[in-house]
Parts: C-alpha cells; structure tokens; sequence
C-alpha cells in the first residue's frame, strides 16, 4: 500500500478474456457491482433503433450485456455526460464510469473547472483505437460498425477521424483504473490502477496487481511514437496550408455560425456563450457603419472572432477529443486546427490537458519568473 | 394588373444592376443579400454599402446558409436602421422575419424586401461535397420549366408557400422562359410603387402592366411532392417508440434550435439549470428506470421545441440542414407545424397584423376541447 | 383482469388557484369520493401551465395530466383561460400527430361551487386512464 501512484503502473492484474472482450469487461463491472464496489455504471449502450450509442448510467445490472465500452462514434463526449450527473452535486451512489482516455482527459479539465464532482465517480478508461466520424456512421450504421471492428482487429486507424489517426494519447491514464489492450494475447487483458481510488477497488475485488506489464507498456510507447511523428507532420502540413491570412480566413469561409462545434465541446461549458450573448448584438446602425468602413461585411461578421475567440478561451484544456468536427454540418475541420493549436499553447506550458487533477490550469496560475521573451516584443 | 420594371439583362445581371443602381443613387445606403466569398465558392450573406462589392452577390443562389430572417433579426433587433436597406431574400426567410417581427425581435421599418418565387434550394452539405456545381446546371432549367429540381432538400421539395408575402418587390423565377434576357421586376408594395414613382428610375427603366404567371400547376406538383414525404414519415411517427427510434441518435448539439429562426430566447429552456437533473432527480430517475440516458431529456428537447414553435414554423429547413446525424427534423416540424397553424387557418408570416394564434384567442372556439 | 383493479393510475393535476383548486377543497369539505389517483399542483392560473409541464409530466411516467381552470369568461385574470385552451389544444394536436396517447391528457372548466363536477371528472378521468394502463413512458431508458 506504500507505493506511489507511480510504480503502481509497473504492475497490474491480468484478466483472461472470456468469449469476447467486451463481454469481459462487462462481466468485471457486474461483479464489481455485486460486491457492492459501484452502485452505478456509466457506460455507452446501442440506441433501440441501433443507428448510434449514447450514454446511459444504469444500476439494472441485466443491462450490462448489451452495454458498449468503446462504441464505434463518440456521439457525446463522455466528460459532457460526467458533468451532466455531477455537475449539481454528486448525490450517493459510487459510479463507475467507462470511457475513453481523452474522455477521462476532458473529465479531468471539467473538474478543474469545477464542473465536475469526482468524489463519488471511478473513472475507468480503455485503450483506444480511435472512432469513426459521426456523420459517416449513420449513414449506414450496420456496415460501418462492422468495419470499424474489422480495423480494430487489424489495427487499422485509416476509418477512424483524422483526429484519432493522430492522438498520440490513446493510452494515457488519467482516470483512477485503466484497461490495456495493446500488446497482450488476445485471450487477455491488463488492468492497471493510477490512483490509491482504483487500487482500494482492485483491493476489493480480491485482485492483485502483481503481473508484469511490460508488454503493454512496450506497446503504447511505440504506438504514441509513431503517431507523435504522424501527429507533428499532420500539424505542420495544416499550418502551412493556412499560414496566410487569406488562407485562414478560407479555411472557416464554410462556417454558418451554428455554433454546434462549441456545444459539443466538453471544455466549452459556460451556461450562455460570450458570443451568443448580448455583447455580440449591435445596433442595427452599427453593422451598418462598419459595413460603410468596409464596403462590404458578411452578416453575422463574427465567425473569426468566434472561432479565435474559442481558441483562446479553452485550448489550454482541449484535449483533442474531435467532438467538435463531428457536430460540424459543414465539415470543416475544427478539430484538426484545435488540436494543433492546443498543442502549442499548452506546450508553453508543459501542460498536458487532463494529464493530472493536481496540476493546476495554467491560466489559473503563474510563476514569476517566465515568459519574459514575450515581454517588449517589438519586431 | 401589376406593375413591373424590366431590365434588359438577364435576371442575375439584371438584380444586380438594379441593386448598384439603387445605392448609387442613395435610394438604399446598404444592400443585404448572399454573396460569393471566395474562389472556392463559399456564399454568405452580407451587407454591402459600396456598389463595386455587388458583381460578387448572387441574390437568388439556390442555398440558405443561415435563414436570412434570423439574420434580420439579430440585424435590427436593438432598432431599426436609421437608413434605408434593400434586402433580397427566400419566401421563407421573409416569413420567418415577419413571425419574429411579431415576437418583438426586430422591426421592419427603412428595410425594402425584394424577394422570388422560389424553386428551393440545396442541401449545405453540397457545399463541402463539393457537388453544387453539378447540381446547379440543372437547377435552372428545371426551374424555367416549372419543374422541381432533383437533389433539393426535403422541405424544399414539399414547400408550397414558394410565392413571397409581404414583399416590395418580387421577381419571378419559377417557370419563367425569359431568365437569361430579361429581369421583371415586379412592384408589390405602396413602398414599392414610391420607389418606382421616383424620377431616376423613371428615366433609367420602362415600366409596363403585367400579369403575374400562374403558378397552379407548380403548386400541384409541390403538393404531390409534399404528400409523397409526408406519407413516408407518417409510419414512422407511432408513439414513444417511434420517437425514441427517430430521435435516438440525437447528440443533443442543439444545433437545431440554434438556426431555427423562431427559436429566438437568449437562454433556452433546456440549456437552462432547470432541464438539469440533480443528483436526487437521477437517483429516482434510476430507481424507476434502472438506467437512464446521460444527458438527459432527448425527446423531452425536440417535442417541447416542437410545443414552442410549431404554431410559427415556416418550414425552412435550416434544422435539418445542420444536423449532424441527419434526423428529418424539417418534414416531422413542417408536418407537426401545419396541423397546428390549420386549426387556425394560420400561415406563420403571411401577414404582420394577424396575431399569431397562441397570443390571441376567440371566445367561442375549440368548446370540444373540453369534454 | 384483477391485476387491472390495482392499478392506481398517477394523474398529474395542476389547478387554477381561484377556481378549481376551491372546487377540489370544497369536494373535500363536502366528503365527496373521489380517487387517490390525483397528485395536484396548484397554480395561480391555468395559463401560467406551460405546454412542457404537461409533456415533462407525460415524459416522466405520469399517466395523465388534468389541466384544470375557470370556465371561459370567469378567469381572475380576464382571459388567461383562453390562451390555455388554445395552448393545449395545439399540445393535444402535436401528440396526435405524433401517434402519442393524447387520450392521456384532459382540459376541464371547474368552478369553485364544483366540488360535485371536480369529484366526478376526476373519477371518469381515473376510470379511463385505467383502462389505457399504465404510460409506458415511466420505465423508458432513451427518452
């Protein structure tokens, strides 16, 4: 009991896969349930017309067969549906919650903005593979889930949304418990606990972290290795096919101001949005004036602004979960040029989003000495 | 017998023209119409106040990026504009202006409407697929031929309010052989007819009586059409199930209510603190239930929407253009809208004086209600 | 069929405070019988009840909603009973056209002398609501 979070990693509980893994996992969490461990699951399940997932929170533990640890689209960011149980307070029951890693990563930002009440909730997160786009999916829903288990099975990511093809985060543990799949035998996987939260669960349940992980550890560098590398490139070729202001500008000239990527975002949680508000509602003169100054504006004239604007308000905790691109009807791709931008600004930082509850938003803090080379920049 | 201006150029060169005219000779200070954005062909709707920025508008562009009554709206919704502005816009976005006129979201005074009979638009998506150009060849000579273009979006296909109300000035598309030589523009207001009375354009355009084209036989096939998607979904509308099947795969963006030009509240009800569960409100909800989908209130969203808009509804489509998961949003809204405005004989937009249903009542009225 | 016997449907019933709300306390003091299947709520007006009261009620596994107020032209509030009527009549049309149990939800004009009338549609009410059973919309996980 006296090992740091730390060496905890090094070592963790070996589950034999029972018929499939999803059904392992669900077995886990109905018997965690049945010891009494969680009252509660959150966890993703099939729509009745079987055309999407969504989250349900259950404690019908018969519904555990037909739950979806990893669904095939991201239809809701899990973070979202977190906040949306906890956000008034977190109530009695002890749920577990089952989700991807940048789900758990955004959950973590959500808490460090007091949007979320963790005390009651475990996070557990699974390794993922990346999901499809939303809007591809459900254009034909059963053909594509069997594709996306198909490119599971062969660890092929060229279904999956640009955004996941290049998280180099798919493995990160952030949450309390985390299930590993990469690079154990197919009969098999790892369960690993980052916080003293998941090793009293495990505890509990009777299982002893005492196997060797290395295999998967071993894995997950090399896969955030590689998809470090696609990642850098990926930005590099974005950035340089908007390094001008007309190219920018091109790049969102799709944009109808529906704001959908901002409400499917998990960071973005103010109640009403700085630019839904009054303070984007001018006079009807002063369009006009500033349509004199010009020319010519677009009407609304506020989608730079806004999507700028949204930039500086929550990349320091995106996470790059790619919600926002999926909401988008006009497929721009937000969440290519969020993650890219979000990679820069938190790297002024060292900060990872969602890395760790302790450490604090950067923006909520400061240390004296630094940044001084932003200081009387003049050229 | 109306009176018509006509310009010798085709219809597109024509509006523009008669467009740069009227700000040049400072009849309007502003002209508010969709204009392409870039070489790659984006539109959006702008406010243009000098004339060299119009040969890039393309007033009757067959795409509703944003329903221009909402525009409107958020346009003069802390006033009118001191200075008189042309506006060219759909049927349905007018209507939408003047439901939201009614709502006290905007005013109409100093705005010159210039509208068209409309032969619908195309889906956004068009736009990202790249595939408008190919579409847009055929767009036109369908219309001409008083024909319903394919690939329109559902509530294009089944809209039979193609005939603007209360505008100034209407030109006629749908139907019309003469679109590439000669713009009719005709006069349909007492704003209008000043307008026309003025001597600039006196001198510059001739003006003639004419009889506005009959549109019957396209409102018959708009009818077909609308019958055609209006049975298709009525299968599906059976109930909680039902429901549950066709709203299931909501995300909840919201995005809908986002564009609906008639939902105009500045915090929507279910965005609000009052449509969140507290933790005592889920764990009854799970005592009941067993579980319970998180978010919450899926359905409870769309038919409360539908319980707040339906009686203004103008079925412009915008909903479903912008829903990522492709629920048919606009014909469920239209369907569910015109049964409500027909118990009224009401068409949301048709005029400003009527009072929308819902703010007004009769005595003697709907006594069967009670039983 | 026994097992219809002991249903006891929930019925949501929101009560004008100037009418209805007297006539069910004046069906009270009378000791007139009437089911226990009545959960009110009292407002100040029938037209202070949002369309979404009754749909959140109806989402929520109510088995029926009683919306109650003045007769037409007795409302405390001069007219406020006529925009109910033509608020719930749209409801009522949404839900037929989307195939939904409209049968589920009732309007009624009770006076505060009718304590006699709230007792009886109360019981009709119930009796009906009975034989539609129990709304499914209570045990439902997607809503």
């Amino acid at each position: 009991m006296n090992n740091s979070s730390d060496s905890s990693e090094d070592k963790g509980v070996v589950i034999q896969v029972k018929n499939t893994q999803k059904e392992t996992v669900n077995d886990f969490l109905k018997k965690a349930m049945e010891q009494g461990v969680f009252d509660a699951v959150l966890i993703s399940m099939k729509v009745p017309a079987g055309d999407s997932f969504a989250y349900v929170l259950l404690t019908d533990k018969e519904l555990l067969k037909d739950t979806f640890p990893l669904p095939p689209i991201m239809s809701v960011q899990g973070a979202k549906a977190i906040s949306s149980i906890t956000r008034r307070g977190k109530g009695n029951k002890k749920i577990a919650a089952i989700m991807r890693p940048c789900e758990i990563r955004a959950t973590v930002e959500l808490t460090k903005l007091g949007q979320i009440d963790l005390d009651n909730i475990v996070l557990i997160s699974m390794d993922c593979f990346g999901v499809m786009p939303t809007p591809s999916f459900i254009k034909d829903p059963e053909k594509s889930l069997k594709k996306f288990e198909d490119a599971i099975r062969i660890e092929d990511d060229t279904v999956m949304r640009p955004v996941c093809r290049i998280c180099d985060k798919s493995s990160m543990v952030a949450g309390d418990l985390h299930i590993g799949t990469r690079g154990v035998q197919k009969d098999a996987f790892f369960i690993v606990s980052n916080t003293k939260k998941g090793k009293d669960i495990l505890d509990k349940l009777g299982l002893i972290s005492n196997k060797n992980i290395d295999t998967w550890l071993a894995k997950v560098k090399e896969n955030a290795k590689e998809k470090q590398k696609k990642r850098k490139q990926a930005h590099k070729d974005l950035q340089s096919s908007i390094k001008n202001l007309d190219k920018f500008l091109d790049t969102f000239s799709h944009c109808i101001n529906c704001h959908n990527c901002m409400r499917a975002c998990p960071i973005c949680c103010c109640r009403v949005c700085y630019f839904d508000s009054d303070k984007m509602k001018h006079p009807s003169d002063d369009y006009l004036r500033i349509a004199k100054s010009k020319g010519s504006i677009r009407f609304l004239p506020d989608t730079t602004i806004f999507h700028i604007g949204r930039m500086v308000h929550m990349s320091l905790s995106c996470v790059s979960c790619g919600s926002c691109e999926d909401a988008c009807p006009m497929s721009i791709p937000v969440a290519q040029l969020f993650s890219m931008t979000a990679d820069e600004t938190q790297g002024l930082f060292d900060y990872i989003a969602g890395k760790s509850l302790e450490e604090p938003l950067p923006l909520t803090t400061f240390i004296k000495e630094e940044l001084s080379e932003v200081e009387d920049v003049h050229d | 017998m109306t009176k018509v201006l006509t310009i010798n150029q085709s219809v597109e060169m024509g509006i523009r023209e008669f467009l740069k005219f009227l700000l040049d000779k400072s009849k309007v200070k502003g002209v508010f119409t969709l204009k392409k954005l870039n070489k790659g062909g984006d539109v959006a709707y702008s406010l243009i106040t000098r004339s060299d920025e119009l040969k890039d508008t393309v007033p009757f562009f067959p795409l509703m990026p944003i329903n221009a009554g909402k525009l409107l709206s958020r346009f003069t919704m802390n006033g009118a504009t001191s200075e008189p502005v042309a506006v060219v816009l759909k049927p349905c976005e007018l209507r939408a202006f003047i439901e939201l006129v009614k709502l006290e979201q905007g005013f109409l005074e100093n705005i010159m409407f210039i509208s068209a009979t409309c032969g619908g638009v195309y889906p956004l998506n068009m736009v990202h697929d790249g595939t408008i150009d190919k579409n847009l060849s055929q767009y036109w000579t369908a219309i001409k031929k008083e024909e319903i273009p394919p690939n329109l979006r559902p509530a294009c296909k089944a809209c039979t309010e193609f005939i603007p109300y209360n505008t100034d000035m209407t030109i006629n598309l749908v139907g019309n052989k003469t679109l590439d030589s000669q713009c009719e523009i005709f006069i349909e207001s007492k704003k209008g007819e000043e307008l026309a009375k003025d001597k600039d354009i006196k001198k510059k355009y001739s003006e003639k009586e004419s009889k506005k084209k009959n549109l019957d036989n396209f409102r018959g096939k708009r009818e077909a059409e609308k019958k055609k998607i209006f049975d298709e979904i009525t299968p599906k509308l059976t109930g909680m199930d039902g429901l549950i099947n066709i709203f299931g795969k909501c995300i909840g963006c919201h995005g809908c209510s986002k564009v609906c030009p008639i939902c105009y509240c500045k915090l929507c009800e279910f965005e609000s603190s009052d449509s969140e569960y507290g933790p005592s409100h889920y764990e009854s909800e799970l005592r009941r239930r067993g579980a319970v989908r998180v978010p919450p209130n899926t359905l409870y969203y769309h038919l409360g929407r539908l319980s707040h808009i339906a009686i203004s509804c103008v079925g412009c489509g915008s909903c479903e253009d912008v829903c990522p998961v492709d629920i048919p949003l606009s014909i469920i809204f239209k369907k569910i809208g015109e049964s409500v405005q027909h118990m009224f004989e009401y068409i949301p937009g048709k005029s400003i004086t009527e009072k929308i249903p819902l703010t007004t009542f009769k005595e003697k009225e709907l006594t069967e209600i009670e039983k | 069929m026994k097992k219809d016997d002991d249903f006891m449907p929930k019925i949501l019933t929101f009560l004008c405070n100037w009418c209805s709300y007297a006539g069910a306390d004046l069906a009270g003091t009378s000791r007139l019988k009437y089911p226990t299947s009545i959960i009110p709520i009292r407002v100040m007006c029938s037209s202070r009840v949002d369309p979404l009261f009754i749909l959140k009620g109806y989402l929520n596994g109510a088995d029926g909603v009683l919306l109650t107020g003045c007769h037409p032209g007795d409302c405390h509030y001069q007219s406020g009973n006529y925009h109910t009527r033509r608020r719930f009549a749209v409801l009522k049309k949404i839900f037929e056209n989307l195939g939904l149990e409209h049968e589920r939800l009732r309007l009624s004009w009770i006076s505060a002398s009718e304590g006699q009338k709230y007792a009886k549609i109360t019981t009709e009410f119930t009796q009906k609501i009975k034989e539609l059973g129990k709304n499914s919309t209570g045990t439902e996980i997607f809503l």
